[in-house]
């Protein structure tokens, strides 16, 4: 650990309206997450671990508690502001890809370039650079339907890398791949974690949880563990 | 990049995408047509009366002109003083009446029209040659009178007139030489008309002793003074109606009443039909994505950036669709004209759709404005959409 803090949460709350009932998801966790780390969420389903996860991308906001990403308190934070936070210095990978279906894998990485208002020939090349450190530099021009679930997520975890962010987040990131392809994801997320990215996870998947640095376990939307894995 | 993005989101689904773009395509040439049908007529009798640059028509007192068979008296010497006006180009006194021909075993009818050729707005030559001033043997012919009387150019004919209603005795009978095949302006589709000399028909009517015109038409120097001109004439001539042609549109316009309200409710109608369709379809296509629109957020992608998607995705679904309805509107227009012209009694001239740069314009734009106008609740919804909660029910 550095000692810099990426995120830090204090007593996180955040509550949802089923049926009409209000239901807790989680309920006070505090949380610090320092530069470089490579943290695992773990616990069963309903835990609040994807929800923690998504307090941490700023996708979403907490019932109540405070949240800093990156040196800012979220509840300050405009909308406008907390998009510009996620495109440049967060990156978010998905547990179903959630490529665009209708560009291609290079076109998927640009995108966030594009938005970033990186000139073409420049995110043109990281964009190569980026499919070619997962791997997938001869898949380049396929669109997103025409490639495996493996290289699917591969190609959503350069794309996550597309604006070099300080955070890499990621929901399930195995959960809808096959043994083999799991492996080949989280021989990525090591290297990752060696090139210096702060990566967050959330698992059910012990491989994955046990390459981590750390593990957080949750159970009815509290922390009841917080320790260093075998790795760590 | 957005714009292969909207492209290939409206690729997606192609029939459906077909589909929406025929929709929008049928509402873009209906309103077309309407919008050429509330200004085609007005603009299509407008030239009708200046196709020979005739600003200024005199008609019996209290009638339009060929209005009724009333005529205005004493012609010769009114035409001469018009013609005095420094102002006027020209004078064309017209007279009408029917005259008959006898063609193997029957009687035909025609409408012979009596014209000056030192100044008529009445007819141009298609062949032969026009009347010489002064030529009073001479008889022009229309093409449906020339196919009906089988009368060809060099042809002399024996015409005659005034009827007795009793013995079918003829008043006036007269011998003209065919000298050349016009086009009437003012004539139906298939009138059989004739013209000579003013003098000479004059002679046919039945109030010939009163040197009757049924219309003189006048050409003024300056389009400026039309106005003027015609004031000044109606001030010097009180039992003459005198009309501009600015003054005759008016007056057409106010019969047109019905056909502009009712381009009116159909021009409204398509715009709805097209805002409801391009609403709706991008309502669907939005509703299907909105949990890719949850990962753009994600991502980083603005509010803005995703309504210019959504927003340019009904553009463009429109701009399709205007493309294949004003092509669409053009042809339908044409057809529904030929069917409308037929009708008995309207000048062949008149036509209802009137196809200009200005109505295309204005039709594709109005569509194009509509569908980009329905877009905007989906691009908002597209915008709106809570990130996590989206992604939570996709989930699901």
């Amino acid at each position: 650990m550095t000692g810099l803090p990426v995120a830090v949460g204090r007593d996180l709350t955040r509550t949802f309206l089923v049926n009409q009932q209000p239901v807790a998801a989680l309920r006070g966790v505090s949380i610090r997450i320092e530069q470089g780390e490579y943290v695992a969420f773990t616990g069963p389903s309903g835990s609040g671990k994807s929800t923690l996860l998504q307090l941490l991308g700023g996708l979403d906001t907490p019932t109540s508690g405070a949240l800093e990403l990156l040196g800012q308190p979220l509840e300050r934070m405009s909308d406008a502001a907390l998009t510009e936070l996620r495109l440049r210095r967060i990156g978010f990978i998905f547990q179903r890809f959630h490529l665009l279906p209708v560009l291609t894998a290079q076109e998927n990485v640009e995108l966030p370039m594009a938005e970033a208002g990186l000139e073409r020939s420049a995110r043109t090349k990281r964009a190569r650079d980026l499919l070619e450190y997962v791997g997938l530099g001869a898949r380049a021009d396929h669109r997103a339907t025409q490639l495996s679930g493996g290289e699917m997520q591969r190609v959503a975890v350069a794309r996550a890398l597309a604006n070099d962010p300080v955070l890499v987040l990621a929901d399930e990131p195995t959960g809808e791949l096959d043994v083999e392809t799991g492996n080949q994801v989280l021989d990525l997320f090591d290297r990752l974690h060696a090139d210096g990215r702060t990566l967050v996870v959330v698992t059910h998947d012990e491989r994955l949880s046990g390459r981590a640095r750390r593990r957080v376990r949750l159970r009815d939307g509290r922390v009841v563990a917080d320790e260093p894995t075998d790795q760590g | 990049m957005t714009g292969a993005l909207v492209f290939r989101n409206l690729a997606r689904h192609p029939i459906r995408t077909g589909l929406a773009v025929l929709g929008i395509a049928i509402a873009a040439a209906l309103l077309l047509d309407m919008v050429m049908l509330s200004g085609g007529m007005e603009r299509s009798f407008s030239r009708m009366l200046l196709s020979r640059g005739y600003q200024i028509r005199l008609s019996p007192q209290g009638t339009l002109p060929f209005d009724s068979e009333a005529v205005i008296p004493g012609a010769t010497p009114l035409v001469a003083t018009l013609r005095t006006d420094p102002d006027i180009a020209s004078v064309g006194p017209v007279v009408a009446t029917p005259i008959h021909v006898r063609t193997a075993g029957s009687t035909l009818t025609v409408v012979a029209y009596g014209i000056d050729p030192a100044g008529q707005g009445l007819y141009e030559l298609e062949r032969g040659a026009d009347l010489a001033p002064g030529d009073t043997t001479g008889l022009l012919i229309s093409e449906p009178a020339a196919r009906a009387a089988g009368w060809a150019i060099g042809d002399t004919v024996t015409v005659f007139g005034r009827l007795d209603p009793q013995s079918a005795e003829p008043g006036a009978e007269r011998r003209l030489t065919v000298r050349g095949v016009v086009r009437f302006l003012y004539d139906a589709r298939d009138q059989r008309s004739v013209a000579a000399a003013f003098s000479v028909v004059q002679q046919f009517g039945s109030l010939a002793a009163r040197d009757p015109a049924s219309m003189v038409m006048v050409k003024v120097r300056d389009d400026a003074l039309v106005d003027a001109v015609a004031a000044r004439i109606a001030a010097a001539h009180p039992t003459v109606e005198v009309n501009s042609i600015a003054m005759l549109v008016a007056q057409f316009r106010g019969r047109l009443a019905y056909f502009q309200q009712l381009s009116l409710i159909l021009a409204t109608i398509s715009l709805v039909v097209a805002v409801l369709l391009v609403g709706t379809i991008l309502s669907i296509t939005v509703g299907e994505r909105l949990g890719e629109f949850a990962v753009l957020r994600g991502i980083g992608i603005r509010r803005s950036r995703i309504v210019r998607m959504v927003v340019l995705e009904g553009a463009a679904l429109t701009a399709l669709g205007v493309v294949v309805g004003l092509g669409l509107g053009l042809v339908a227009a044409r057809y529904l004209d030929d069917i409308l012209t037929a009708f008995p009694g309207l000048p062949a001239a008149i036509s209802f759709f009137v196809a200009d740069r200005d109505s295309v314009i204005r039709a594709g734009a109005a569509v194009l404005a509509a569908g980009t106008l329905a877009a905007a609740y989906p691009a908002w919804l597209a915008a709106r959409a809570p990130i996590a909660l989206t992604l939570r029910a996709e989930a699901e």
